[in-house]
């Protein structure tokens, strides 16, 4: 039971995310199914921003850079065979002359996307948060020029296509519930919660003996593989990989997902991404146009993009924590501080009154 | 985690300047294991930059920080902590959306404890000041003087050598301040480090402190038992002096 | 030896801009804590009030169409008072939040009025002329600078100067300095909030408005991201130059203009398109041996 209540908050984000899920693929249309796994897949990544940004405090925009840097990396391993050597000459001849299979073409690229997420770190978690902040706007620039301008190895501002798709919807469910559980170990384990403290006051949690640099760094990198892992479902759902598609709208789009839901939990990164994923494809298809009898009734395109910065503007103004107000799902039930606890700590001070010489 | 106690935090001729304004003169003081030092002296008179110096959030310039003779001058807040320096804000810095134990933890781990170690202690420490109740709450929901006991029991949860205490009275009702002065006359003999005692109500300072140190506009004015403290010119002059009308005046 | 020279006006030229863009930035900055992405779709929606609001690829013309002091006069106002909008209506109910909730907000109030442009505009880029006079090249001791360019420096140094003037020697630009300092040290003093940040948004909507039409006369097309560069080009001068400080703002945007400019001039022909990416990686570098910026202020550092 304990093990159960301790869970509680993981398992009361994927069971529901699961039934989800299984609904769709056993009465859903395919389109609702591809809405569904490219909303699964957001979920990736908008849990490995939440990792840093919901812990530390910081918000990032510069985490399309690691999506990117995976995408393209398994984009280079597994991609048309046939055209590699001529669209992407400049790659490495091992890489443009060879493709590599799914899994290992998958890990590696996840790799690269932290490494860099590790070394680009070093240098911007040593930043005053709001100056990282920036900062991490810096990298997605200096990612989006240098890749829309190598124009031999990832083919400029052109789209890469014929990637395998082996991306279904169970795929991204099983992905979205291995990081909804990484997240939370990480936010619990040592590191997680020092780097909560940090985030709530900078000044004690240095005088409580925490580093801020390698609490955030640390971090950093996590939300980097994870990051990565989001780019490489990306690349085999989609089928193509466009460095269009790794910049400021869906960067935006992601973050509000995040402030809506509440940035500081990871229910909050759940429910936000669920609930406006719904929300715009509702908008989706009212732009496309509805029928009511005769009639064809549809909104003006563009009205998604003004609805999802209103809901986001009216979150912060009048419910600034986000939906989940920075909780996670407890256990209703769970019994706290009663009188058990504290006859449990006296014993423990009675031998602890030597241990702490 | 064996941490080998350090017996004396000494602080050599500080001097510390703000944009021009002298904040500390060669102030020079001794912290012993086991002592309560009171550190008083009218508003801006440096106390809390002490504390600051003292804990490496501000460096002295110059002047020396040592602990037991080590020159730690130019430790980071984070190594002073890890080093057995642990303090209380004055305006308590809890982690707000943490739970009280979380708080308390943290700190722990910041020693290198493990998790598990870091929580028991935890709640030993809080069983210790008498805060049963609650441990799962959140911070930000807490009543002023429960902060501020907090606050205390997170400094100690450094294992600290020494722990510097930034007015940890402020706010508190009569009651609350016998229940403080039990807490602070206990942490020597409980943890066994030095405490050194900011704080504006006399009758705590006269209460706890084995010796009392005066600052006055950045300079030492006075140092030695409460007794001495009491009569001594200087101090009367300082605090009863041109600012006889301040209400915390009365010693 | 005239390259360097051409170089160096052009280096001043976009570095004045820069700083112009950093300042406004940095005065709102001060006031109320917030990084302002909507500073980059002043500049947007003050290039696209020039034209009429339509889907086509060239326009007929709005403001664009009337003598160009009314021009200026019509583009600057509507901008200030755009500026002013977005004050009143999304951040001034957010004054005494956080610095980070502050610049998602601000992202959101951009992304809105991005999305509001390609509603009446759509999301195409479109071309248009103003100023075709102008880009003509000139000679001056007997070196040829082209038009527009000259135009730039002179206009972005004069606002420069002025606005300097205006902080230093008038009584509201004082307040307004006393505030980027300490906001609530000078409220203390009796500095009215509102007035000030009201102030603030002011100066950056007018800055908005003058460099928008700068940025068309040099380009002749309208994007809907055009706003986006120089905003994040200032966004990383405030940060090197030291966040809070005003004077970093401006040293700030003349590093990165400067940067940018003699990268794009010195760099070998195949690495030019990569300049941006160079500068920002300078800037990050920059960070790294400087982590408060050159400028460091109080308001940088946390007080214990």
């Amino acid at each position: 039971m304990r093990i159960f209540e301790r869970l509680f908050p993981v398992l009361a984000l994927v069971i529901p995310l699961a039934g989800v899920v299984w609904t769709i693929d056993q009465f859903g249309s395919a389109s609702v199914e591809r809405v569904a796994t490219e909303a699964l897949i957001r979920l990736v990544f908008a849990i490995g921003l939440y990792i840093f940004a919901g812990n530390s405090g910081i918000v990032s925009f510069g985490h399309m850079t690691f999506c990117a840097i995976a995408a393209y990396a398994t984009a280079w391993q597994t991609c048309c065979a046939m055209l590699k050597p001529i669209t992407m000459s400049g790659l490495p001849a091992f890489i443009r002359d060879n493709t590599f299979p799914l899994l290992p073409a998958a890990l590696t690229s996840i790799a690269l996307a932290g490494v860099v997420a590790f070394t680009s770190g070093l240098i911007l978690m040593r930043l005053s948060s709001l100056s990282a902040s920036i900062s991490t706007l810096a990298l997605m620039f200096i990612l989006n020029v240098i890749y829309s301008n190598w124009t031999t190895v990832t083919m400029g501002s052109s789209t890469i296509v014929g990637l395998p798709v082996y991306v279904t919807i169970w795929i991204a469910l099983g992905c979205a519930v291995l990081v909804i559980v990484i997240a939370y170990l990480y936010q619990v384990s040592r590191w997680g919660l020092m780097l909560r403290a940090a985030r709530e006051d900078e000044v004690a949690a240095q005088a409580s003996g925490t580093s801020l640099y390698w609490s955030r760094l640390i971090a950093f990198t996590l939300s980097g593989f994870v990051a990565g892992l989001a780019g490489v479902l990306f690349a085999h759902f989609m089928g193509t990989v466009s460095i269009a598609n790794f910049f400021l709208n869906h960067t935006f789009l992601i973050v509000a997902m995040l402030v809506i839901g509440g940035m500081q939990s990871l229910a909050g990164a759940v429910v936000g991404v669920t609930f406006i994923s719904v929300v715009i494809e509702l908008f989706r298809r009212a732009e496309v146009g509805f029928s009511v009898g005769s009639t064809q009734i549809s909104i003006p395109a563009g009205s998604q993009e003004l609805i999802l910065a209103g809901i986001m503007l009216l979150i912060l103004i009048f419910r600034k924590a986000g939906i989940m107000g920075g909780k996670e799902l407890r256990w209703p039930w769970s019994v706290r501080d009663d009188g058990t606890v504290v006859g449990v700590g006296q014993v423990r001070l009675a031998h602890s009154a030597d241990s702490h010489r | 985690m064996a941490k080998s106690p350090k017996q004396k935090l000494q602080a050599k001729n500080v001097h510390v300047v703000f944009g021009g304004i002298k904040a500390l003169t060669g102030v020079t003081l001794t912290l012993n294991a086991g002592d309560i030092l009171g550190l008083i002296g009218p508003n801006g008179a440096g106390k809390t930059t002490l504390v600051n110096v003292l804990s490496g959030f501000q460096k002295p310039k110059p002047g020396t920080i040592e602990l037991d003779g080590r020159d730690v001058s130019d430790l980071s807040p984070r190594k002073m902590a890890q080093a057995g320096i642990g303090r209380s804000f004055q305006a308590a810095r809890l982690f707000r959306k943490l739970t009280v134990l979380e708080n308390l933890t943290v700190a722990g781990l910041g020693i290198g404890l493990s998790r598990k170690a870091a929580t028991s202690q935890a709640r030993d420490i809080l069983d210790w000041i008498g805060y049963r109740h609650g441990h799962d709450r959140q911070c930000d929901s807490l009543p002023y003087s429960d902060e501020r006991r907090i606050s205390i029991a997170r400094a100690l949860a450094l294992q600290p050598s020494f722990t510097l205490l930034d007015e940890p009275a402020s706010g508190m009702n009569e009651q609350e301040c016998e229940l403080l002065m039990d807490t602070i006359t206990g942490i020597p003999k409980k943890f066994g480090c030095g405490v050194m005692l900011i704080e504006h109500n006399m009758q705590v300072i006269m209460g706890v402190c084995h010796r009392i140190h005066v600052l006055d506009g950045g300079r030492s004015l006075a140092e030695g038992s409460p007794e001495e403290v009491r009569n001594d010119p200087n101090v009367l002059r300082a605090y009863l002096g041109d600012r006889a009308s301040r209400k915390n005046a009365v010693i | 030896m005239a390259y360097f020279i051409q170089v160096l006006i052009d280096a001043v030229a976009l570095g004045s801009l820069y700083a112009l863009v950093a300042l406004a930035i940095g005065l709102v900055f001060g006031v109320m804590k917030l990084i302002n992405f909507a500073q980059a779709d002043y500049l947007t929606v003050g290039a696209y009030s020039l034209v009429i609001p339509t889907a086509a690829a060239t326009p007929s013309m709005m403001f664009g169409g009337l003598p160009w002091a009314l021009m200026i006069f019509c583009v600057v106002l509507s901008i200030t008072v755009l500026a002013l909008i977005t004050e009143r209506v999304a951040f001034r109910p957010l004054r005494n939040t956080d610095p980070t909730t502050l610049l998602i907000s601000s992202f959101a109030v951009s992304y809105f009025l991005q999305s509001l442009i390609i509603m009446f505009h759509g999301g195409r880029p479109k071309s248009v002329s103003i100023g075709a006079a102008l880009t003509r090249p000139i000679d001056i001791l007997g070196l040829r600078v082209g038009g527009v360019q000259f135009l730039t420096m002179t206009v972005a140094l004069l606002l420069l100067i002025a606005l300097v003037l205006f902080l230093k020697r008038t009584s509201i630009g004082i307040q307004l300095r006393a505030a980027a300092e300490d906001f609530s040290m000078a409220r203390l003093l009796g500095v009215a909030a509102n007035r000030v940040i009201a102030i603030a948004f002011a100066i950056s909507g007018i800055l908005g408005g003058v460099i928008s039409l700068l940025f068309v006369i040099q380009t002749g097309t309208l994007d809907i991201r055009m706003g986006i560069m120089p905003t994040v080009y200032a966004f990383f001068a405030t940060v090197i130059g030291g966040i809070g400080s005003l004077p970093g703002a401006v040293l700030g945007g003349y590093i990165v203009g400067i940067l940018s400019v003699f990268l794009q001039a010195y760099l070998p022909e195949e690495m030019r398109p990569f300049r941006d990416a160079g500068v920002f990686t300078i800037v990050i570098l920059i960070l790294l041996v400087r982590p408060q910026g050159l400028i460091v202020t109080s308001a940088a550092k946390e007080r214990v």
